[in-house]
């Protein structure tokens, strides 16, 4: 009897034990696949760039030497780099704002009911499932400096004089805009969505409370949806702004940094001198130059997200 | 593991395609007969000219099956050309041969020597063409790291009519023809937006364009010893030019441009002068559009100096990687694309001429004439041309574009350097920042002199471009 007790009770004691390590077994067999993911597509590559920064490598040589911090320094004094560089802080800060404001207003207008919510809703969407290279195309013929149906559609409502044109691509100015438009374009729908998603997370007893409290709009908006909406929004820039400074998609597709290398930003340029000019060397130091801004951007914008979470 | 009865099947399979190899024709390489020999495969650009795919792939295909060989034909667009060969050449692995069009000097360490398969097409053709010759073999390493089996020339298009209201119906001769015609055309012309359409741009047209303006007023980037000389009054006075000509003919649009926008342009009758192949003009055709009566063609323009150039529009280079397992297969199939020329130049419309002109020689004559020959055939297609042109002499000027067609690197040999320079525009770029005022024409020649001293300073420390003693 003794023995069955004992056996029993060591059982019990055994048991949550055996459970817990089975989690942690079956956590880590889990986790494995996403960091395997990341090692292999993300780390790997980034430590290679980080590598061939400090090398002379070229496209077409497996053979290269270590040159140190030259290409840096050689980049850092390139004025196509500057101009990519501050190209980079304005396309990021300007579709961000855009996005971020405009994705207010659509995902507000979306909390409503209304007739035809669900095309609108379609429609909205729409940019973030086409495919860009696709859809650059056609912003391409919108922006085309010969064919422009922007400039068209402005000379027939008279808005363009006789010999009156918009070089869209052509246009140092202009061409930023070309870019940034597309840009907030695309990335408009995942905003939009991810607002709607922390709009409609707020609690309606929240707000219901607040205008027994006789709160007006403006305080609502500041001292409850805001605060609330802080985590996701956080989120939602953190993504925007890390998205924005490493694509070269659109600028490649539209410009090609041109007119004159004057609308590159540095994940273009990075392309342009290392994968078509076949400065591996340099083009990863173009690459990686803004990575430990990134980092401690995403740290920041994290801590803020952890801090201002609702409880 | 095979039975006996399968490796018997297979050892007389393999014996059998040997010697249908050798009866298909001789042949200089000896090829081997591993599993990776049966199979080819060939990286090919998609022609500007569509018809010529379609001769291209079954052609390849033909003679695959005619040797035993299973070809493969993948096509990227000419802008993915040097980016698919850079993964390739990283992952040391993909296709056996690869189609450049434009240069492969900076792929050299990673190709092997196709001085054997030259050597083959000399004695069957006689000479190349000599700027096929100096965008495909490294006089500094002694290689020869492509074999080009074509190459297209790059005339002046213009509008005929336009060019006839301003009293000059044979269109421009010199570079400052466009400058005295531009403020005449828009004048008559209010509706054309850009009167003369010499593209500034990022792109492949705009590239050749700009260097043909640098060599026409004497100036170059190397010197035939490959020494950078791009710091010169020679480089000065193109830009002036580029200055005078932008404000007088040309708008914002031609800093815009991709490879397609002269062609638009010039098809949708808002341009009256553009530098590019037939394609266009082949695409104006096809398409009956209204520019077509007014579609003519001049060859290159006279600069201030005398000098008349222009670079290839299209050099094809064809290399065979290091990692390839068929490269004698591949080497083969080089030789017999060479011995296609004339298949080739007319599947194209005319749009590629042959590199070795002595392929396109009438059969059976002696190799002392056979360049004569092949020269005469051409000048036969584009007297006359067989698509249709009105009249059927529009394209004859081709026929003697040797004397005005230069390569990329003139007056030296196309090397790494001269590509790098090529494909991240320092040129283009050049021209552009003095022609808008972006920059003064000093200022820009000093900005694209230092880069291009940079970029050359590379290539030399790893031992693949000369020169550097007389460096400006």
């Amino acid at each position: 009897m003794d023995t069955v007790e004992t056996a029993v009770t060591t059982a019990s004691r055994k048991a949550p034990d055996t459970l817990s390590r089975r989690d942690r077994r079956l956590g880590k067999l889990l986790l494995a696949p996403a960091l395997a993911y990341i090692f292999l597509l993300v780390a790997l590559p980034f430590l290679l760039a980080l590598f061939l920064s400090l090398t002379n490598s070229s496209a077409g040589s497996l053979e290269f030497s270590f040159v140190g911090l030259q290409n840096f320094k050689n980049v850092a004094a390139s004025p196509v780099f500057l101009r990519a560089l501050r190209n980079t802080f304005i396309f990021t800060l300007v579709s961000q704002v855009l996005v971020i404001f405009l994705g207010n207003i659509l995902a507000r207008a979306l909390l409503k009911q209304f007739r035809g919510k669900l095309l609108v809703r379609f429609l909205v969407l729409m940019p973030w499932a086409a495919p860009i290279s696709l859809a650059t195309l056609g912003w391409l013929w919108i922006f085309d400096s010969t064919f422009s149906v922007i400039n068209w559609g402005l000379k027939v409502v008279g808005w363009l004089g006789p010999g009156q044109w918009y070089y869209w691509l052509g246009d140092p100015t202009l061409g930023m805009v070309a870019i940034i438009t597309v840009h907030v374009w695309r990335l408009l729908p995942f905003s939009t969505v991810i607002l709607l998603a922390g709009l409609t997370s707020i609690p309606s007893e929240v707000h219901e409370a607040a205008d027994l409290d006789g709160a007006g709009p403006f305080a609502k908006a500041f001292q409850i949806t805001l605060p609330m909406m802080l985590p996701i929004l956080t989120v939602a820039l953190l993504f925007g702004v890390v998205f924005t400074f490493t694509d070269m998609n659109v600028v490649y597709l539209l410009t090609r940094g041109g007119p004159y290398n004057s609308t590159h930003v540095l994940a273009s340029l990075a392309y342009q001198e290392g994968v078509l000019g076949g400065d591996v060397g340099r083009g990863a130091a173009v690459a990686i130059f803004l990575v430990p801004l990134l980092v401690v951007m995403a740290v920041f914008m994290l801590r803020v997200s952890r801090r201002s979470e609702v409880t | 593991m095979d039975t006996r009865r399968q490796f018997i099947l297979k050892s007389g399979k393999l014996v059998a395609a040997g010697v249908a190899a050798a009866a298909a024709g001789p042949t200089v390489f000896t090829r081997g007969a591993g599993a990776a020999d049966r199979t080819l495969k060939i990286l090919q650009w998609s022609h500007f000219v569509p018809s010529y795919d379609k001769w291209f792939d079954p052609f390849a295909k033909d003679w695959g099956a005619k040797h035993g060989i299973e070809v493969t034909v993948d096509h990227v667009g000419f802008a993915d050309v040097v980016p698919r060969a850079t993964a390739e050449v990283a992952a040391q692995s993909g296709h056996d041969i690869h189609m450049f069009i434009g240069l492969a000097s900076a792929f050299e360490e990673h190709v092997i020597d196709l001085k054997d398969v030259v050597g083959t097409l000399d004695k069957k053709y006689g000479k190349q063409v000599d700027l096929a010759y100096r965008s495909t073999y490294n006089p500094i390493t002694k290689k020869q790291y492509a074999v080009s089996d074509m190459w297209v020339p790059d005339p002046g298009n213009y509008h005929k009519r336009i060019w006839t209201e301003i009293g000059q119906p044979n269109g421009p001769v010199t570079y400052e023809d466009l400058v005295k015609a531009a403020p005449e055309i828009k004048k008559k012309n209010p509706q054309m937006q850009i009167p003369i359409g010499v593209g500034l741009s990022q792109d492949i047209d705009s590239n050749m364009a700009v260097r043909n303006m640098l060599w026409c007023h004497g100036g170059s980037i190397q010197d035939k010893d490959s020494n950078v000389v791009l710091n010169s009054p020679e480089t000065l006075a193109a830009l002036d030019y580029a200055k005078r000509l932008y404000s007088v003919g040309m708008t914002q649009a031609v800093l815009s441009w991709n490879a397609a926008s002269n062609n638009q342009a010039f098809n949708a009758q808002e341009t009256s002068y553009i530098l590019n192949s037939i394609s266009a003009y082949r695409t104006a055709q096809d398409n009956n559009l209204p520019v077509l009566e007014n579609y003519f063609f001049v060859p290159a323009l006279k600069g201030p100096t005398g000098i008349m150039l222009a670079s290839e529009h299209v050099m094809s280079g064809y290399v065979v990687w290091k990692f390839s397992k068929s490269q004698d297969t591949a080497k083969e199939f080089l030789v017999a694309l060479i011995d296609a020329s004339r298949d080739s130049m007319l599947a194209s419309k005319l749009y590629n001429f042959p590199s070795f002109y002595g392929a396109a020689a009438d059969p059976g004559t002696p190799m002392s004439k056979k360049f004569e020959s092949g020269a005469a055939w051409i000048s036969k297609q584009c007297n006359n041309d067989p698509f249709g042109s009105k009249p059927a002499d529009k394209l004859a000027l081709l026929a003697k574009s040797i004397p005005w067609s230069t390569n990329l690197g003139y007056p030296g040999y196309a090397n790494p350097a001269e590509g790098e320079i090529f494909d991240t525009y320092v040129i283009t770029d050049m021209f552009a920042k003095a022609a808008t005022g972006a920059l003064s024409p000093k200022d820009a020649m000093t900005e694209a002199s230092n880069r291009t001293k940079e970029i050359f300073t590379k290539w030399r420390k790893k031992g693949m471009v000369a020169g550097g003693s007389k460096d400006r």
